[in-house]
């Protein structure tokens, strides 16, 4: 059974963490400098988070519906993402095996891989600030 | 009965997966938390084998075949011998691709694709280098599938049986003939191709880019002019030291590595100093064929840009890199200094340091440039190449993680 009931929680949790960070002001510019658009396809829940990373623009998260062009789409099931943000996924070898699929120059994304570290922490306080232990401790 | 697992004072409980370890922790022995491996690529060696081309490759499903190649290739004679002996054994030749630049493009790759249409081909045959190869597999894509070259950028993510999570489809038969021995291309699942719009190259990987088949005789690098095969022969010496120490180390690659750095030792320099050994020649074809990895690290992070921003050759670049990125991860702790232990041994040496200045030695000796100033890398274009070998995916392979700093550091040094 999938972590997330529907693509609402899927959005109230991960998609406010891309909110947070889209305004962080030690960690936004960061990003930024990936220079481009990137969709997360999430399955089960169907849901979809789209993320705008321009360096020298303000940042843009569109949960759902969007009028962003993405360059990088990365498509996982609901769950992956999830125990990513809790630091319990190898990017490299969730490509591997197919559990995370990546279309477009994933270089892009892949070297804001090791910005990621310090935002695990985050997500697992959020999730404890809403006490949904449920989805901690399934992961 | 069911076995109900180790309890605390049971000696096994060590052996089992410790599920709150991190993933992304780095591990340098032991049975590993995860690997992979593949390689099916079916390899045959050894002299006179462009005679049987046809003859090998009809085995593997091969009709009417495209010969993708590049001008330079086909001017040596090479390729006639290779047509010769594609239709003794049967087959058709449907046609000749011979317009592949030394750095091939999507556009490139769509014509050859188009080409192969227009000629009724079932199957790819590529003579050449790492370009020819790369254009091949992925024009192979291409024609198979639909699409451009542009659309094949990703990894893994070529069409696959029940909605995309099943056996990936095939791909048309693909065979290839090395002109160098470096890329190692013919055994790999991946390729790159410039896109010369975007100034950037695009990597495609995915299992069915694994060719069906490679031929490598050492006649196939008979007129390889001696500072190609140096550079192309320490390429092939980074891949056997990256695939050994990096984060995705496995021991069936470990096995692979070594053997080809005890074949680049013995062979490397006789290569290049008598071009006509054939001995060496075919030794070094087969190490570059067993020394690949699509796992690599910071020496291919840093040596990318340095190709795509300022031209410098792959193998060049690596060269000039190793000794540093060798140094700057040994220090990153007793597990790293343990792998490129191991290679040093083979080298009879002891440790990194003394591989890391054997590197030197021999990059030197081969008459190859020891620092980026000689190949036209200037002091202001280090900032451009920290980024592109920060946003490289080897960077996250690498052992020791390097901050844009390390970086920074390792190409002054480079310098």
């Amino acid at each position: 059974m999938a972590y997330f009931r529907d693509a609402d929680e899927v959005y109230r949790y991960i998609g406010k963490l891309f909110e947070d960070l889209a305004d962080d002001e030690e960690l936004a510019p960061k990003f930024r400098k990936a220079n481009t658009i990137v969709q997360y396809q999430y399955r089960e829940p169907e849901s979809t988070i789209t993320v705008k990373l321009i360096e020298g623009e303000d940042g843009q998260v569109d949960c759902g519906e969007t009028n962003l062009e993405p360059e990088v789409v990365m498509s996982m099931e609901a769950d992956t993402a999830h125990k990513f943000w809790l630091g319990k996924v190898n990017v490299t070898v969730a490509l591997a095996r197919g559990q995370m699929k990546a279309r477009g120059p994933v270089a892009k994304i892949l070297k804001l891989v090791p910005l990621t570290k310090p935002i695990f922490p985050r997500y697992r306080a959020m999730l404890e600030e809403a006490d949904r232990r449920d989805l901690l401790e399934a992961a | 009965m069911e076995w109900s697992g180790a309890g605390p004072n049971d000696d096994r409980a060590a052996l089992l997966p410790d599920d709150t370890a991190d993933p992304n922790a780095r591990q340098m022995a032991g049975f590993k938390s995860f690997f992979q491996y593949a390689s099916p690529t079916r390899v045959i060696a050894g002299r006179d084998l462009l005679g049987s081309t046809g003859f090998e490759f009809q085995k593997e499903g091969a009709h009417r075949v495209i010969l993708v190649t590049d001008q330079v290739i086909r001017g040596t004679g090479l390729v006639d011998k290779v047509e010769a002996g594609l239709t003794d054994g049967g087959l058709e030749l449907a046609g000749v691709f011979d317009d592949v630049p030394q750095d091939s493009s999507t556009e490139v790759v769509d014509r050859c694709a188009e080409a192969a249409k227009e000629a009724g081909a079932d199957s790819f045959l590529a003579v050449g280098g790492g370009s020819v190869m790369d254009t091949a597999k992925v024009a192979d894509a291409i024609f198979s599938h639909g699409g451009t070259a542009r659309e094949q950028e990703g990894f893994f993510l070529m069409p696959r049986e029940d909605d995309g999570m099943g056996r990936p489809l095939d791909i048309a038969p693909l065979a290839c003939i090395p002109t160098t021995a470096g890329t190692g291309s013919e055994v790999s699942m991946a390729a790159v191709i410039k896109d010369p719009e975007e100034k950037v190259k695009l990597e495609v990987a995915d299992f069915p880019l694994f060719p069906r088949l490679a031929i490598l005789d050492p006649e196939s690098t008979r007129t390889l002019p001696p500072r190609v095969a140096a550079a192309t022969g320490m390429d092939a010496m980074t891949h056997a030291i990256e695939s050994y120490v990096c984060l995705e180390w496995n021991p069936h690659q470990d096995g692979r590595a070594l053997q080809a750095l005890r074949l680049i030792r013995d062979n490397l320099e006789r290569a290049v100093e008598t071009p006509e050994d054939d001995d060496a020649r075919g030794n070094m074809l087969v190490a570059a064929s067993i020394a690949i990895a699509i796992e690599l690290g910071s020496v291919h992070a840093m040596s990318h840009p340095a190709g795509a921003q300022f031209g410098v050759p792959h193998g060049v670049a690596n060269a000039i890199h190793l000794p540093h990125v060798i140094r700057f991860n040994a220090v990153g702790g007793a597990d790293i200094a343990n792998r490129y232990r191991d290679i040093a041994d083979v080298f009879d040496l002891d440790g990194a340091e003394a591989l890391a200045d054997h590197v030197s030695v021999v990059v030197e000796h081969l008459g190859l440039p020891t620092r980026l100033s000689q190949v036209g890398v200037p002091e202001e274009g280090i900032p451009a190449l920290v980024e592109g070998a920060m946003g490289d995916g080897t960077t996250l392979l690498n052992p020791r993680e390097p901050s844009e700093e390390d970086y920074a550091e390792l190409y002054r040094k480079a310098l």
